[in-house]
């Protein structure tokens, strides 16, 4: 495979020194070449870091222009934009950055950037000496990653990776503005007024909304997958009368079919399958929060991140990654085979009866992990409920809009819309019942 | 309604005092399944609980070197049903028995 810049392979190593050959030394036999073969599988399939670090130490981060360390970023000018001197710009693409295009189909073994790597437990305090009068500020990393230097005023960074999570290798920043998120989400509760819980509605307040940043793992995956199963193909269907009395037959249908063993084997390249890293926002528990909602507002344009600065968390917040990457390996492969089952759905068309899928597995020749922090408009309601609060989110997708929430609901009022339609329902069908009883009798 | 235009059909094509006993049931059926249908879709709408995002039809993947095999074991005759039992096609997300693939 052709070395990728930017990634570091394992470190090679020199050839063993040969012996100087004695006078009348019989001649080495060349190695076998499945010898070959399977040293070039080995150098080849072991995790390679993928370097994604900025290279900068902790400190100011300028604006390139003027050299003023107040810097955000701006929805309406989807830039990062200096306070003083209003210099706009961006950082690079982080895929062409970290040469993350390279075609899926050579990976070979994991890739794994160096901001995906575990987190570390550890102190999260980073301590800052500032260029500007050579104070040393302490950072809480868990929770921030810039703070003002409380003597000159300049803005610190925390400009590399550290292993505790807070850093990722790339940022997606905010396109959709404040003001359309809390537009979105009032159309979304607004539809969903009439059966809402009564306290909800009193205390709703959309422009409580908040934009916040989610960790996310995003992975190319080079596949093999297999499929077995069964499946039905129909041959005939007739209808046959059934004499059920003396002068009365009923018509049934039947269905005759031929059973088929099938089997699917296919080469699959995934790129940028996304998969939640934050315990705490974990979509499989909605035990103490709708997760799942979080998820439903995907996909992101994750070609579009950009490689991480700081400053495009400045005003926004941030969930620390604390999943890695022996966390979500079986749930990212339970995802490489739901995707393998849905490319199959094609190839199996024939079979009108259905396919029952017994067997499937994957073969994984490569990966390569990367982390990402991607925009999300986040509206949270504590619910107070007997066995203690209940969090309710609504979330707007910070790209693309796409809205996902969970309205609390008011069960009277629903059970009292349900009996109504239960009882007219009921009604109608005694009658309908009373009259087929009347003719048909016992 | 389509339940009662169902059960309806059902009862017409029957035509046994069996058919009689069941139109006398039918209110005690048809009132709470509409009962449990008005709760659940609006709960459903409210909650959105079923949401989520359909990854294996919107992520980028490509798919090639397909290798098929179909091979008639048998028949099945006289089926009361159109699809056969325990039909998984339609349920990408349910994990079936584990082959080893290399």
């Amino acid at each position: 495979m052709q070395q990728q810049p930017g990634v570091q392979p394992p470190m090679p190593q020199p050839p063993a020194q040969q012996p100087p050959s004695a006078p009348g030394a019989q001649p080495q036999p060349p190695a076998p070449a499945e010898q070959i073969q399977d040293a070039i599988d080995e150098a080849t399939s072991g995790d390679r870091i993928i370097d994604t670090d900025r290279g900068k130490s902790h400190g100011l981060d300028k604006c390139p222009r003027c050299g003023s360390s107040d810097v955000h970023y701006r929805i309406e000018s989807r830039a990062l934009v200096c306070d003083y001197c209003r210099n706009e710009w961006n950082e690079d693409n982080a895929e062409k950055a970290f040469h993350l295009d390279t075609p899926i189909q050579e990976l070979r073994g994991d890739h794994i950037a160096s901001g995906a790597q575990d987190v570390q437990a550890g102190d999260s305090m980073v301590t800052i000496k500032c260029q500007g009068c050579g104070a040393e500020i302490v950072v809480k990393s868990d929770e921030t990653l810039q703070a003002r230097c409380h003597w000159c005023r300049q803005v610190l960074s925390i400009n590399h990776q550290i292993p505790n999570g807070a850093v990722p290798d790339a940022v997606l920043p905010f396109t959709l503005t404040r003001e359309q998120a809390v537009e979105q989400i009032k159309t979304f509760v607004d539809s969903r007024r009439t059966f809402a819980n009564r306290t909800f509605v009193k205390e709703f307040v959309p422009d409580n909304v908040k934009g916040v940043y989610m960790p996310y793992m995003v992975v190319d995956g080079n596949l093999h997958t297999d499929l077995r199963g069964t499946g039905e193909i129909t041959t005939r269907t007739y209808t046959v009368q059934r004499r059920v009395g003396k002068d009365q037959t009923v018509s049934e249908r039947y269905w005759d079919a031929s059973v088929h063993e099938l089997g699917r084997s296919f080469d699959v390249l995934v790129n940028d399958l996304t998969a939640g890293s934050s315990r705490q926002y974990d979509r499989t528990d909605s035990s103490a929060a709708t997760n799942y909602i979080l998820d439903a507002v995907q996909p992101y344009d994750t070609r579009e991140a950009l490689v991480f600065n700081p400053n495009y968390l400045s005003r926004f917040t941030s969930e620390r990654r604390d999943l890695d990457i022996d966390d979500l390996d079986e749930r990212v492969e339970d995802k490489f085979l739901t995707i393998a089952r849905e490319k199959a759905r094609p190839t199996i068309a024939q079979y009108d009866r259905g396919v029952r899928w017994e067997r499937e597995g994957v073969a994984i020749r490569g990966t390569r992990w990367i982390t990402m922090y991607v925009p999300v408009w986040l509206y949270s309601y504590y619910q107070q409920t007997s066995k203690g609060s209940y969090v309710h989110y609504i979330a707007v997708n910070g790209r693309t809009g796409k809205t996902m929430g969970s309205v609390p609901v008011s069960h009277p009022r629903i059970f009292s819309l349900a009996c109504a339609g239960g009882a007219v329902a009921t009604a109608a069908a005694a009658v309908v019942g009373w009259g087929v009883f009347l003719t048909q009798g016992f | 309604m389509d339940t009662i235009l169902a059960a309806q059909v059902l009862l017409a094509d029957g035509g046994s005092s069996e058919g009689g006993l069941f139109a006398l049931a039918l209110p005690f059926v048809v009132g709470p399944a509409v009962f449990g249908a008005i709760y659940g879709g609006i709960y459903r709408y409210y909650r959105n609980k079923d949401k989520r995002f359909g990854f294996e039809r919107e992520t980028d993947i490509q798919v090639g070197n397909l290798q098929a095999f179909d091979r008639r074991v048998g028949d099945k005759n006289r089926q009361r049903s159109a699809t056969m039992s325990g039909a998984n096609q339609d349920d990408p997300l349910q994990r079936v028995g584990r082959l080893e693939v290399r």
